[in-house]
């Protein structure tokens, strides 16, 4: 069957019989936990989508510990949240195989950084594999709960946007159910890390460490590919990046041999030094960081071997963004000096062609909120922004963001900024950012009298990465009874005194709500609340809503509805504005943005 | 081998019809390699997906290199050229989403010639279809994709035959199949008619 990457990670968690997954939702992750609340019913697991990543990993961790199988997923920078209680579950060591997948995004296409994660794994002593293809990320899956069993240690299985988002065939086997529950048994010694404990376990994980390495030695997962007739020039690579390595050989018509590492960590450090011994020069290839060139370095000195090692230190790869055939071939012929040319490719002038990014869409209460934001402040504020589709509120007109780090950080920066400078200082987090890591930053705000307003973009869902519940949502997957927490309460319960939960939709409200937060004086709280249009739109409750047109009798043409207001729905074509029928949502936020009553309900 | 480039706008139905593409591929016993856009995909930016038919490792096509470019929108179709050579070719929905750039920015979208010039000056062919008049004939408006799907099968550069594109397109449409296969119909009628003459 034709699986993506993700689902067939989904596929073998199934078929190793894991009793509990546990995910944050983060491109390019989403679809493992997706795929697996689909049918976690069925399959009788237990599916949750936890508060953020690190409680996530703490479920699981309960569970593995216990003896049961576990399985957690998250994105690359979810792994900084859940770092914490993984590195040190690697000093315990589990019982039940127990399988973190970080998937990584080289180039940033849906993140705020492109942090090589594999360092992780070199960090906590863990073993790392690391798939190419959909079939491995199945088979590694399967072969991660294993490996975590026979060493009693966490497992990362590292991925990649081009490794979790590429569909291709898959053959899968039999889902053998493993079991559910397991009694922890007691063992304070190995799983209470007080120092004493801890001091004895960082020995035993260092031992499990050298046998790992032995084993990823001997593994299957770690092989040799010929190129042409093979011959003196080696090829050591991984991930990705050996799919582009096997694309560019054939391209440029070289032999080599090619090392492909599956099991990457520990490195597997006698197949590795045999594989220099019977080459001339090697070529690392991997994007972003150059671990692997690095050890391989240290074997080489290690080994006393002169073998040519060739890779980002020379500069014939770089250390940033991800890769692809050209740059590979391109690297290649650095590397060892061919003589092949690269095929040119045509160079189009596209500058002036409109640019499309990623937009807030038809009918998205973030763009009423935003509009009100900066009629009420006349854009005299600071706005400290967080994760989520609302940091598309960053470009024009709104320009409403203009600090952002990572998750929950728009509540702890925006109490820094309010403490350093004069202006009015706003901070906009979603509200399963507000559920994630929200709370102790608004906490904190409370406790030291931070002067700010806090506004929770509440459109009651994860909306970027495919609409997951989140504490606050009603409804949450089909194998899940939930239970709703309500967000005022939390904000109440974090001891906020002035809270206001206005409809963004309702701009002049919200205008003055805004206007009243900013004259408070601590930390102010409102909630935007409004459904995401997209659900709206998919589960046809729009029915209430009404669409728009304008009147271009009425229309002064002063193009407020387009350069101060955003809706996709509403362009600007040789001077006169129109919406499209098609995609406008009925929200009637432009007609009241419109200041001379030009935008009407269409009949 | 065949080397489709997809492109369209967030919300457009690309997904669905690179999975069409994959499993027509799948049930003519060939190898085949999707790459999707996911995250920010019906956030209406610029989104790209790709299917690779045959024994390759990556997913993602060199500049060049693609023997189809299929694009649900006319801009889009320009904005893919650099996959284009002269062996390549070039179908475009004549659909217009004017993006927000050409309203805030003041910039101009092409005209349909302008885009026909600029993509035959690299590309080897180009031929524009309205795909979603088709889709509307066929009584299902939003399945330009399905219209688009038919249009690569029509142009009949993927080596896969028509019985499995149909198959695939009922493994992957819930709704109102009959009318998605009229969709598809339309679309492969009107490329392979424009082969003939």
């Amino acid at each position: 069957m034709l699986l993506l990457g993700n689902e067939a990670i989904a596929r073998g968690a199934l078929e190793a019989g894991i009793a509990v997954a546990t995910t944050y939702p983060g491109t390019p992750a989403s679809e493992i936990g997706d795929a697996l609340a689909r049918v976690a019913k069925d399959a009788g697991i237990y599916f949750e989508y936890s508060t953020n990543e690190i409680v996530a990993t703490e479920f699981a961790v309960g569970a593995a510990a216990s003896g049961v199988r576990a399985l957690v997923s998250m994105k690359h920078v979810g792994l900084n949240v859940a770092a914490d209680a993984l590195l040190t579950f690697a000093y315990t060591g589990t019982r039940g195989g127990f399988v973190l997948v970080t998937a990584d995004d080289p180039s940033c296409h849906s993140s705020q950084n492109e942090q090589d994660n594999r360092y992780y794994a070199l960090l906590g002593g863990i073993p790392l594999l690391e798939p190419s293809s959909p079939q491995e990320c199945y088979q590694m899956t399967k072969e991660a709960f294993a490996l975590s069993e026979k060493l009693e240690l966490p497992v990362i299985l590292r991925t990649t946007t081009r490794v979790s988002h590429v569909r291709g065939p898959v053959v899968v086997g039999e889902i053998v159910p493993g079991p559910k529950k397991k009694e922890f048994v007691k063992d304070p010694k190995r799983f209470v890390t007080v120092p004493a404990v801890a001091r004895a376990r960082h020995l035993i994980l260092l031992e499990r460490l050298r046998e790992a390495s032995k084993l990823a030695d001997g593994s299957a997962l770690n092989r040799t590919y010929k190129i042409g007739t093979g011959g003196r020039s080696g090829i050591i690579t991984s991930s990705a990046a050996f799919n582009y390595v096997m694309d560019a050989a054939k391209m440029l018509g070289m032999s080599a041999d090619v090392l492909k590492l599956g099991f990457s960590h520990p490195l597997p450090t006698h197949l590795i030094a045999e594989f220099l011994k019977t080459h001339d020069s090697v070529a690392v290839v991997e994007e972003l960081e150059p671990i692997l060139e690095t050890s391989i370095r240290a074997v080489a000195q290690h080994e006393g071997l002169k073998t040519k090692i060739l890779g980002k230190a020379d500069g014939a790869f770089p250390q940033a963004y991800e890769f692809d055939q050209a740059i590979v071939a391109s690297g290649l012929v650095k590397a060892f000096g061919l003589r092949g040319e690269i095929a040119k490719t045509v160079s189009v002038d596209l500058q002036n062609l409109p640019v499309r990014p990623p937009v807030l869409c038809a009918g998205c209460p973030h763009s009423a909120t935003y509009f009100a934001v900066n009629k009420a402040t006349n854009r005299k504020a600071m706005f400290a922004s967080d994760i989520g589709c609302y940091t598309l509120g960053v470009a024009p007109p709104y320009s409403a963001a203009d600090l952002l780090v990572c998750m929950g950080s728009s509540v702890g920066t925006a109490g820094g900024l309010a403490k350093v400078n004069d202006q009015p200082v706003i901070a906009f987090i979603g509200d399963s950012t507000f559920f994630h890591a929200g709370i102790p930053g608004l906490i904190n705000a409370v406790h030291h009298g931070h002067k700010f307003l806090l506004m929770i973009l509440d459109n009651r869902t994860t909306a970027m990465t495919g609409h997951q519940p989140h504490p606050g949502s009603d409804k949450g997957p089909s194998c899940c009874d939930i239970t709703s927490v309500s967000i005022e309460e939390v904000v109440r319960g974090c001891g906020v005194k002035w809270l206001k939960v206005v409809d963004p939709y309702d701009i002049k409200t919200t205008t003055d709500t805004v206007k009243q937060a900013l004259t408070q004086n601590g930390v102010s709280v409102i909630i935007a609340r409004r459904e995401c249009a997209l659900i709206v739109k998919r589960d046809q409750k729009g029915a209430i809503l009404k669409k728009q047109y304008i009147d271009q009798e009425v229309c002064k043409k002063c193009r407020t509805c387009v350069d101060k207001f955003q809706c996709p729905a509403i362009s600007s074509v040789d001077k006169v504005q129109t919406i499209d029928d098609a995609s406008c949502a009925g929200c009637g936020a432009c007609a009241q943005v419109c200041p001379y009553k030009a935008i009407k309900e269409a009949r | 081998m065949a080397d489709i480039y997809l492109v369209g706008v967030g919300g457009q139905g690309i997904i669905t019809a690179s999975r069409i593409i994959g499993d027509a591929a799948i049930l003519a016993g060939k190898n085949v390699l999707l790459s999707e856009t996911h995250g920010m995909a019906q956030r209406g930016g610029s989104v790209v997906c790709t299917a690779r038919i045959g024994e390759v490792y990556s997913p993602l096509i060199p500049d060049g290199q693609a023997d189809v470019i299929l694009s649900l929108e006319l801009l889009e179709a320009l904005r893919a050229v650099c996959k284009a050579s002269k062996k390549t070719v070039v179908v475009s929905s004549s659909e217009r989403i004017v993006p927000l750039s050409v309203s805030t920015q003041k910039l101009k979208y092409p005209t349909l010639e302008e885009v026909r010039r600029d993509v035959t000056e690299i590309a080897g062919e180009f031929v524009s279809i309205e795909a979603s008049k088709l889709a509307g004939e066929a009584g299902v408006p939003m399945s330009s994709n399905i219209v688009m799907v038919g249009a690569l099968a029509g142009t009949g550069r993927t080596n896969l035959d028509r019985k499995h594109f149909e198959k695939a397109i009922e493994m992957n449409i819930a709704r109102n199949v009959r009318e998605n296969l009229a969709a598809f119909s339309k679309g492969f009628d009107a490329l392979s008619r424009k082969n003939r003459t």
